[in-house]
């Protein structure tokens, strides 16, 4: 068996913490930047509070699937976060991903989280593909998921508007197939 | 696709209705044999108000619960539901019970059963269907195993009735072996 789901080289997969005043404040910093939360999400970007940002933690272990607060191996910062929403009968789940402050990203973060969840999609929860979709503009993003095994499955037009300017919305999905091509540690390992 | 997934050759599955299937469902447990085949609780008569409650409340998240009803004269005979407690195994568990000893061996529960299994491999692709069920309980054994289970494990003396020790026997059915059995998806 593979033990080491939540492990990678650079940080970890973990729990959110929503009595943690540090995950409370990480929460609150990172929407203080109103490009995050455009290229995280399509609601109008707004600033969270505290209460928010608590709920949003609490609700974290509450839904079909799973979402994982992003640290590093040696400390208890939160860099960010990746979920992955689950619908069961279909197999399917959407991938939802953030690396909070500007100083973490392109870090190799958001890449290493990529693969810590897909490999926790594939081998725990059993899932046949992922889903995600992504902003036009967002090329940062575009090149991690598919570095990550996504590939471009559709667009919808004239999606999103920001400062007058039209952005479609990609859509991108990874099947189990493809992932066990690229990944052999998608092998479980029985040890002899 | 298939779209009577509710309907059966006798029975539909349905969903409860509190306020018409409260009495019916409450006076099933005055018969201390159907409580012993149902599970392993002691026998207790049930309360109209907690049947009205369990009735009203909504399903919870990843349980499939139905009411039997005849397709002859829509008449509450029994429920049945799916419970799904690991999505990510894709395996659910089986739970029956026809509650008026009149409506025993009529076919009611072989045809929910039935229904149930084409709901749980086609609506919300399971990979397999499980159930537990007394050694002292053939006729609900043969019913599974007409439905297409097989009998996959035996926990020895896991019951006490009536001064014997009795085994808890496993049943389950495999996707695969459903899908050849029911070669065909019937409309």
């Amino acid at each position: 068996m593979n033990s080491h789901l939540f492990q990678g080289s650079l940080l970890r997969l973990t729990a959110a913490n929503p009595d943690s005043s540090a995950d409370v404040d990480a929460l609150m910093r990172w929407a203080r930047d109103s490009e995050y939360l455009r290229l995280q999400e399509g609601d109008p970007a707004m600033p969270r509070s505290a209460a928010r940002a608590k709920e949003i933690l609490s609700n974290a272990q509450d839904h079909d699937g799973a979402t994982f607060i992003l640290r590093p191996l040696d400390d208890e910062r939160a860099l960010g976060f990746v979920g992955l929403w689950a619908n069961w009968t279909h197999g399917d789940a959407w991938l939802g991903i953030g690396i909070g402050d500007r100083a973490d990203w392109s870090k190799g973060y958001g890449s290493e989280a990529l693969r810590l969840a897909l490999r926790y999609a594939f081998t725990e929860l059993n899932l046949h593909r992922v889903s995600l979709t992504v902003l036009e503009g967002n090329a940062r993003a575009i090149r991690a998921y598919e570095k990550a095994g996504f590939v471009l499955e559709g667009q919808a037009r004239h999606y999103s508007r920001y400062d007058g300017q039209w952005y479609g919305e990609v859509f991108m999905g990874v099947l189990r197939e493809d992932w066990e091509e690229k990944d052999s540690s998608s092998k479980i390992q029985v040890p002899n | 696709m298939a779209s009577h997934l509710f309907h059966g050759q006798l029975i539909r599955l349905a969903a409860a209705n509190a306020d018409s299937d409260t009495d019916t469902w409450a006076n099933w447990a005055r018969d201390s044999e159907f409580l012993r085949l149902l599970d392993s609780d002691p026998a207790k008569p049930w309360s109209r108000q907690q049947t009205r409650k369990d009735l009203e409340e909504e399903p919870k998240p990843h349980a499939f619960p139905f009411v039997i009803r005849t397709l002859a004269d829509d008449r509450l005979v029994g429920f049945i539901g799916l419970w799904i407690p690991n999505w990510n195994h894709g395996d659910g568990w089986v739970g029956i019970g026809i509650g008026h000893r009149d409506d025993w061996g009529k076919g009611y529960g072989t045809d929910a059963l039935r229904v149930l299994l084409r709901y749980a491999f086609t609506e919300i692709n399971l990979r397999r269907v499980s159930l537990g069920l007394f050694a002292y309980n053939p006729r609900a054994q043969r019913a599974y195993e007409k439905a297409g289970f097989v009998l996959e494990g035996r926990m020895r003396q896991a019951h006490h009735r009536d001064g014997q020790r009795l085994d808890e026997l496993c049943m389950g059915v495999l996707r695969e072996e459903w899908e050849e059995k029911n070669s065909k998806i019937q409309d």
